[in-house]
């Protein structure tokens, strides 16, 4: 089937949409009575036009997009988890190890030769970190690198 | 004239050292994020905003740094598309049509001198109707009312909407997404706690998607192909730039509406510093608007002298492969908003945007919009709400006045028409530019 990415998020939305839009018809009514204007008029208009956008999507989707599939879309989440494991370990390792395995794994699956990977890390965290910590005076974690 | 007055006040804010030193800083640095593949003004001011905030800087600096950093990438981005062919943003691409055949032609310095010098006389007409301009819509905005408002805001959607998607249905999707993030939190009129959950941080999601789009990009790789190698081909696209580009800047100042990317991230920039733009900020912050404008005037000239003898080094930063240079890229990014609130939970919220906007981005669903909807969202319902209350919930009070039909107009036309109208144009100047070669 065509233009499957579009149907699914069409459904997605419409989801959305519903729940959004039936929420916002849960809220009791504000102090004082209700008014020609209340919280759920604006989302309620928002809530009617997703419907029909979402709506719109499932019946005319746009030729798919080429996504990304086998050995790219594996690069793609190893680079996630690069970034998740960076912001895990920026604290107790501190700024100038954890960029450094950051930027060198990172350039590394991106296909540079490793050693070469790891030492613009290198160079660039320790760059970097001089520039913010001395620089601009905005300190960053030291973590291993306790005396700095 | 009291304008010429305004502005000299502007020139006394802007030229003194400390400010002087951000607008260069900005320039360069605006420069050296521009050419960077494809990051972009909109990225490279989101990369900066976290600084001007970190830093402490006052209000009038704080807005300078941007300002500069925007006429400096948009310049950038050019390096890029005339040496790699590789547009930064959707304006560079008809600088890519010529610049780069050029510089496969060997001229490649002549190119780029060529858009330094179209950059910096169309930044200056530009920055000149800016001077003009700019107190006039200011003017005329007083007398708007919530129900014109409103309908200005949906305009704003639409034409910038109009530039940015394919699918016109799929911007207006992307505004609405953006508009119900706005939503969440207390209910400004009534009180009443809607949707509550966490903030949001826009600039971090424009910046992970285009991140890892690029990351993306690199893995897979691909090139494409443009025009012939016409130096006018490049001096015209260079000056309409940026001339646009202080353009952009004309309703976003004056009327709280941006008119580009970019110019929504300064819109953010401005919010967050407390001002309000609009019509009242001409009077109220009136040393910050004409600081800008006269930082504006500076950064063109600062980055005159700048980009003539620093080609060289531009040139070689942008050898640099794009193995080495994204992943510094992303960490430089990761570090600006970490310095900010120093918590690494930010920085999950980043990489969640990350792949949230790598997902919209390949659906076609156009960011722009999303942030446009997350800024402008409150006053909408703002304006609506003012407008029902005072109509006694007639709903056809929205289109009660010439002005605000004239406005719905053209927000419709603004929509749908470049869908119908860009392609018929676009092949029409690649006609016209063939045919003058051909006379020449």
């Amino acid at each position: 089937m065509t233009g499957l990415g579009d149907r699914i998020l069409g459904l997605f939305l419409l989801v959305v949409a519903v729940a959004y839009g039936w929420v916002a018809q849960q809220w009791p009514e504000p102090f004082g009575g209700a008014e020609s204007v209340g919280p759920e008029t604006f989302p309620t208009i928002l809530a009617v036009v997703l419907v029909v956008g979402s709506l719109y999507l499932m019946i005319k989707p746009d030729v798919d997009a080429k996504w990304p599939v086998g050995e790219s879309a594996l690069e793609l989440v190893i680079s996630i988890v690069v970034l998740v494991a960076y912001a895990l370990l920026l604290e107790p390792l501190g700024f100038i190890v954890s960029t450094t395995l950051a930027i060198g794994a990172l350039s590394w699956r991106m296909g540079a030769p490793l050693r070469q990977a790891f030492l613009t890390g290198l160079i660039s965290a320790v760059a970097v970190f001089g520039l913010f910590n001395y620089g601009l005076s905005l300190s960053l974690p030291n973590g291993l690198l306790g005396g700095f | 004239m009291e304008t010429v007055g305004f502005l000299m006040d502007g020139f006394a804010v802007a030229l003194t050292p400390y400010n002087l030193m951000f607008a260069l800083f900005g320039a360069f640095a605006g420069t050296l994020i521009g050419c960077l593949t494809g990051l972009g003004p909109a990225n490279g001011v989101a990369i900066l905003i976290p600084l001007a905030f970190t830093l402490g800087l006052p209000p009038e600096t704080a807005m300078i740094l941007p300002t500069s950093v925007y006429a400096g990438a948009v310049y950038g981005g050019r390096i890029s598309s005339i040496l790699l062919n590789i547009p930064g943003d959707e304006p560079a691409m008809m600088t890519c049509l010529d610049g780069y055949p050029m510089a496969q032609q060997g001229r490649a310095a002549d190119a780029l001198a060529i858009s330094a010098i179209a950059s910096f006389a169309g930044s200056l007409i530009g920055t000149i109707g800016l001077i003009i301009l700019a107190p006039v819509p200011a003017r005329f905005a007083l007398t708007f009312g919530p129900v014109e408002y409103f309908a200005l805001l949906l305009l704003a959607f639409a034409t910038l909407g109009g530039i940015t998607g394919k699918n016109p249905m799929k911007t207006v999707i992307a505004a609405v997404l953006g508009i119900m993030t706005s939503t969440v939190g207390i209910d400004i009129s009534t009180g009443t706690q809607r949707y509550t959950a966490g903030v949001l941080p826009g600039a971090g999601a424009s910046l992970g998607s285009f991140i890892s789009y690029t990351l993306e990009k690199s893995v897979i790789g691909k090139k494409g192909r443009f025009g012939e190698g016409d130096i006018r081909g490049v001096v015209a696209p260079e000056a309409g730039n940026n001339g646009a580009a202080s353009g952009a800047l004309v309703p976003m100042l004056t009327l709280g509406v941006p008119g580009s990317g970019t110019t929504a991230v300064l819109l953010a920039m401005l919010i967050s510093l407390n001002i309000t733009p609009g019509p009242l900020m001409f009077t109220q912050n009136a040393d910050i608007v004409w600081g800008v404008i006269a930082a504006l005037l500076i950064g063109n000239v600062l980055l005159l002298i700048l980009n003539i003898p620093m080609i060289g080094v531009f040139v070689r930063l942008l050898s640099v492969p794009p193995m080495y240079l994204l992943p510094i890229v992303t960490m430089v990014a990761f570090v600006g908003i970490y310095s900010i609130s120093h918590s690494t939970f930010d920085l999950y919220f980043m990489i969640v945007f990350g792949v949230g906007g790598f997902i919209l981005r390949k659906l076609e669903i156009p960011m722009v919009p999303i942030i446009l909807g997350l800024l402008l969202g409150p006053e909408m319902e703002k304006n609506l709400g003012h407008a029902l209350i005072l109509s006694d919930g007639d709903w056809m009070t929205l289109w009660s006045s010439l002005l605000a039909i004239g406005l719905w107009l053209v927000a419709g036309l603004g929509l749908v028409l470049p869908t119908l109208v860009g392609p018929i144009l676009c092949r029409r100047m690649r006609s016209a530019v063939k045919e003058d070669l051909v006379s020449d």
